[in-house]
């Protein structure tokens, strides 16, 4: 991962490089549960369980037993701090319990995809570009859960890409799903750009693409927006979210290694 | 008799003394029974020494309480149900106020007296204040003989400290203030300008010619990034409203090295924030084109950028000019690269090119010149090897918002002399000619001296001025401006946007400039210290309005900015920028849309890469149309994504 480079020394020599890339990961994805966090680490959930331990002993995350499922996992103000990420330490909101868990399942499966690793592609969290974008979020203004970038040279047709990706799990309305497929993709500046470059007429969009992740319950509703946007609803993919995305957890059993 | 001469001295002396007795003992009285007005007044004063504050601020305080006043008097006189009763209530809330503290009740006292004796306060206290500040100056106060100049530097370590208070407060400083003018900072101290607390420069003496002036490590670079980003800021602005023009910024940095690349990322990402959508950093990673200028103006600039002999040298020059001049107005057009133009300097070329009818006349000047067409091309032919390609294209001023273009004017100079007389002639076609008529245009040139050998710089200066340009010079010192007095001076004095001080060894010659101001001085006579006799003598005399000693005393980031007869001194608050955010060149389908990004090629990237290019920066085709969203090639990631999530529902 590459946010992990250069943050070594802020760790005690204890943490290896498996521990820091999952500590990224979890202050960039703001909470996981603990079978994701398993398959982060690419170990057992009884070894992810001890590995968190170790964190919290060093007061580093926090974990909990929040909602239903598996225990929780955050970053405390000090891992926060030693990550070097300037987020503010919060822990997971009751109400976005869901919505953390299906945007974690969806970068697992992406991650896990062979043409993810092979292009060098990175994931940049809806929590980085909250960070980027500082105090000028509008009120209205719609940010993705996250965005893939493809560098430029990988070996893929989309080379040079920025994606936005969205996790849906409930029903809105079409219209408002338009229009904030709409805004996505007709956006020109980067999260925190000047309000003036957000939307610039004639300038290349920011997004090349929205990748949806639907819940069975969501997928109809996006499947209209994208049709009532027409030419532009080309850009606009639509699959379903990973399973054991929902809060229920993976079917399998806990004994193997999840990834 | 002498018992009668001191029995009257001795009543003299007892009378005297009883005077001066009766005299503290009505002041003191008098403060005790103002007692709330004393307080307020001796607290306002003592903030004002500490914070060096100037007594406008305390009677702007004062004014500030008056709807209060007036509030409380309305209120007093609806309870009273008469106006005379409203006039009353000073005088009743101070009786009540004695009262009540007579009753232990301080605190209700001091809110009943308040309405009164703030306002009240204050004003004494700017009174008492401005009375003090007149006394030092004018040499007349104080207990010992140095107590005014100690005074005069106190006050300007306590203004310095309310500056730097101002400028560290999160949102105290914007880059524009609500009317539009460039906020560099915070004031310190002014003398002949209009008091503020800081420091606004109107959009439109950045439309003038200014001159900056500071040694290494001053703070010049962040001085004027700040003017940079405010002219860039409120350009866009009136852009946006239309009322203007769009604003162009180039900025020519003269020294090269290192340091200009660190220097120009700086540029950008504070640029960036201030609304420029790209900015072009020549000839690391954006181009021109010096073959766009028209026929007779490549002529002229391609013969500028190679260096001429004198006397018999001026012969080959002559040689020079006739072969160059050939090649560029050959019957089949301009050159359109540098290739191009060293494969006519070819005699056999030149000679095909003007075999036809109608061109006996050049065919007979290429003649006798024609034995020296292969010296020529050996020299240009090195002139653009050491030039590189920055300046055979593609790409134009017009391509971005800003330009910051780095001359090794310090490893290199030759190459640089070159350098900027292409890019000079190069603005100047565009100011002139091109689509630059519709640019409100700012040049910026760092120590341009080192490179004006073949430009002189107030040469560069009248052009700029005779085309509607704005030109900032900025050197380290007053030597650095231009190679002699004269020209420094002529600078100078047209500086019509001002000129910008920082520490300077020598500030002599612009401080002289910004002409003198009357000052009192006053003898008094000194009996011992502490004590002064009442004689004493007071003469006007002329003193320098910008003091050349604290100017050569001021500290980081601070500058002195003189206009009109007047100086203010100016604690510039420095932009921070967002993280560098360019690190990746944009992917091949972009870089042929923009020439000056094509031109980046491989070259220089900043090594702090961290996401890969803002479309948000990609810049348009010059054709592009300035509405709607080019349409984008959508390439298919069905494979991926299958591979990741499944087959998309059906």
């Amino acid at each position: 991962m590459d946010a992990s480079a250069g943050t070594t020394e802020a760790f005690p020599a204890s943490l290896t490089e498996r521990d820091i890339a999952a500590l990224l990961f979890v202050a960039e994805m703001y909470a996981v549960q603990i079978d994701q966090l398993a398959a982060v680490l690419g170990v057992t959930e009884a070894r992810a369980r001890a590995i968190t331990l170790g964190w919290r002993r060093a007061r580093y995350a926090e974990s909990a037993k929040i909602g239903p499922g598996r225990p929780w996992i955050w970053l405390t103000r000090a891992g926060l701090s030693a990550s070097g990420l300037p987020y503010r330490a919060v822990s997971p909101a009751l109400s976005r319990l869901a919505h953390l868990r299906a945007v974690v399942s969806v970068r697992l499966a992406l991650e896990a995809a062979p043409g993810y690793a092979r292009a060098g592609a990175f994931w940049r969290g809806e929590r980085r570009l909250r960070a980027a974008a500082g105090g000028r979020v509008g009120l209205r203004e719609h940010i993705p859960d996250a965005e893939v970038h493809w560098p430029d040279g990988a070996p893929v047709s989309f080379a040079g890409e920025c994606w936005a990706v969205e996790a849906e799990l409930t029903r809105k309305t079409v219209a408002r799903t338009a229009a904030i497929m709409q805004e996505i993709l007709s956006r020109t500046g980067d999260y925190g750009c000047p309000a003036g470059q957000a939307r610039m007429p004639g300038v290349a969009p920011r997004h090349a693409r929205v990748v949806y992740l639907c819940s069975p319950a969501a997928g109809p509703t996006v499947a209209r927006a994208r049709a009532a946007l027409g030419e532009t609803g080309r850009r606009v993919e639509i699959r379903r979210l990973p399973p054991g995305a929902d809060m229920a957890g993976p079917a399998g059993g806990t004994g193997g290694p999840a990834r | 008799m002498i018992r009668r001469y001191l029995g009257v001295m001795a009543v003299l002396a007892a009378l005297r003394l009883a005077g001066r007795l009766a005299r503290a003992a009505a002041i003191v009285l008098l403060v005790v029974a103002a007692a709330p007005v004393s307080l307020v007044a001796a607290l306002a004063v003592t903030l004002a020494w500490l914070g060096g504050w100037a007594p406008r601020r305390l009677y702007r305080a004062a004014l500030a309480c008056l709807p209060m006043v007036a509030v409380w008097l309305v209120a007093a006189a609806i309870a009273g149900r008469s106006v005379p009763h409203a006039a009353a209530a000073p005088y009743q809330a101070w009786l009540a106020a004695w009262h009540q503290l007579a009753a232990g009740s301080a605190a209700l006292a001091a809110t009943t007296i308040a309405p009164a004796a703030i306002p009240l306060g204050l004003a004494v206290a700017g009174l008492a204040w401005s009375r003090r500040i007149y006394a030092m100056e004018t040499g007349t106060g104080g207990i010992f003989p140095t107590s005014p100049a100690a005074f005069q530097a106190r006050q300007w370590r306590r203004q310095v400290r309310t500056a730097r208070a101002k400028i560290a407060a999160p949102g105290s400083v914007p880059l524009l203030s609500r009317r539009g003018a460039i906020v560099a900072g915070a004031v310190i101290r002014s003398a002949g300008h209009r008091a503020a607390d800081l420091a606004m420069i109107p959009y439109q003496r950045l439309r003038s010619h200014q001159v900056v002036i500071g040694t290494t490590g001053t703070g010049k670079t962040t001085l004027l990034l700040r003017l940079w980003a405010g002219f860039l800021a409120r350009g866009l602005q009136l852009h946006a409203a239309g009322a203007g023009h769009r604003p162009l910024l180039v900025v020519l940095d003269c020294k090269g090295g290192a340091d200009a690349r660190r220097v120009a990322d700086r540029v950008r990402r504070v640029l960036r924030d201030a609304g420029a959508r790209y900015t072009a950093v020549w000839p690391d990673e954006a181009s021109l084109s010096l073959w766009e200028l028209p026929p007779a103006d490549l002529t002229g600039t391609l013969l500028d950028m190679i260096e001429h002999g004198t006397g018999a040298a001026a012969y080959y020059a002559d040689v020079m000019e006739a072969i160059v001049a050939l090649a560029v107005g050959a019957p089949c057009g301009p050159p359109s690269s540098a290739a191009d133009f060293l494969a006519r300097l070819d005699a056999g070329w030149l000679g095909l090119a003007y075999a036809g009818p109608g061109h006996g006349a050049e065919a007979a000047l290429l003649r006798p010149a024609a034995r020296h067409v292969s010296d020529i091309a050996l020299r240009f032919r090195t002139l653009f090897r050491r030039l590189g390609t920055g300046l055979d294209g593609p790409g134009g001023f017009g391509d971005a918002d800003a330009w910051y273009c780095i001359l090794e004017g310090t490893a290199d100079v030759a190459v640089a002399e070159a350098q900027a007389r292409a890019l000079v002639d190069l603005l100047a076609q565009y100011a002139a000619h091109g689509a630059g008529a519709d640019r409100e245009i700012l040049l910026a040139v760092d120590e341009f001296s080192a490179v004006s050998r073949r430009l002189p710089i107030w040469q560069l200066y009248e052009r700029a001025r005779s085309l509607g340009l704005a030109v900032q010079v900025s050197a380290q010192s007053w030597q650095g401006l231009a190679p002699d007095d004269d020209d420094r001076y002529r600078l100078a004095a047209t500086a019509d946007g001002g000129i910008w001080l920082l520490r300077t060894p020598h500030p002599d010659p612009v401080t002289a400039m910004a002409g003198n101001r009357p000052v009192l001085d006053t003898s008094r006579r000194l009996l011992g210290v502490p004590h002064w006799s009442h004689e004493g003598s007071s003469r006007v005399r002329e003193e320098p309005v910008a003091d050349p000693a604290l100017i050569r005393r001021l500290e980081v980031g601070q500058a002195a900015y003189i206009y009109r007869g007047g100086v203010t001194f100016v604690q510039v608050k420095r932009l921070v920028a967002a993280p560098a955010a360019l690190a990746e060149p944009p992917p091949a389908g972009d870089r042929a849309l923009h020439p000056a990004t094509a031109a980046a090629g491989d070259q220089v990237r900043p090594a702090s890469a961290a996401w890969p290019v803002s479309p948000a920066v990609a810049p348009l085709p010059a054709d592009a149309a300035p509405t709607g969203q080019p349409a984008m090639a959508v390439a298919d990631v069905t494979a991926l994504l299958d591979e990741a999530f499944g087959a998309e529902p059906g």
